[in-house]
């Protein structure tokens, strides 16, 4: 059971970490260009790939403990912080990863009860 | 509008927003959690609550500050702090809901709170000079 559990994590994380992205992106063409079409492009996928991720959570944790669930979210800290440099060309330090793994390793012993 | 010098107060109140509206949600499903009305599996008695109303605002408040750091603020140095919540929660939990924290969640909020500093380090240092 936990086995069918794995891609269905990765599923909910990386749609999660997409959705971050479009909203990324929405929000820089509302800096060019205001709330017009093009904010409207990005933001609308943002908002149904976030949609995604809460409802594969949601079924997840009715299948599985939030102690189980949760501790994958903390690994999506370090994900968007290495995606962020290779796709928005973000300036990402080695102190910037450090502090982003430490995060991570915290979110995960948080969400273990 | 001018680009943010110093993300941290947008982000540590959208993290208290946040925290209020989780508080709130948890509040609002305490109350209605012995209704037996519907299927309550599916958390829609918790409606019946106001406190769940009033985490749902501040859920839909804290997307819209959400959206204005990202604004501002790179995504590689705003997500890893937006995690702060992952402090406030518990912390606000222990304090008002009069929940336990476990030794090995202490150890997650004393790591959380050493890797924020880390990356929210750059910044402090911009203010300084500012001043």
């Amino acid at each position: 059971m936990k086995l069918f559990a794995f891609p269905l994590l990765f599923i909910a994380m990386l749609s999660f970490v997409v959705g971050q992205f479009f909203f990324k992106h929405a929000m820089d063409k509302s800096h060019q260009h205001g709330f017009s079409a093009e904010f409207y492009r990005f933001f609308i996928p943002g908002i149904l790939s976030m949609t995604v991720s809460f409802f594969l959570t949601l079924g997840l944790l009715q299948h599985f403990d939030l102690s189980f669930v949760y501790p994958f979210q903390g690994l999506s800290v370090i994900i968007v912080s290495a995606a962020a440099a290779v796709i928005l060309k973000e300036k990402v330090t080695l102190q910037l990863l450090a502090g982003a793994l430490l995060i991570s390793l915290g979110v995960v012993l948080v969400s273990f009860s | 509008m001018g680009v943010a010098k110093n993300p941290l107060p947008q982000i540590v109140l959208n993290a208290l927003v946040v925290t209020a509206a989780e508080l709130f949600l948890k509040i609002g499903a305490r109350e209605t959690a012995n209704m037996s009305a519907g299927p309550s599996w599916t958390g829609i008695t918790g409606l019946a609550s106001i406190w769940t109303w009033l985490g749902m605002v501040f859920l839909v408040l804290s997307l819209f500050s959400w959206l204005y750091i990202l604004r501002n603020v790179p995504l590689s140095v705003a997500f890893p702090l937006s995690h702060v919540v992952h402090v406030f929660i518990p912390l606000a939990s222990w304090f008002f809901l009069h929940e336990i924290i476990s030794t090995t969640r202490w150890l997650g909020i004393a790591l959380l709170i050493v890797g924020l500093l880390i990356v929210a380090k750059p910044f402090a240092r911009i203010e300084e000079k500012l001043l």
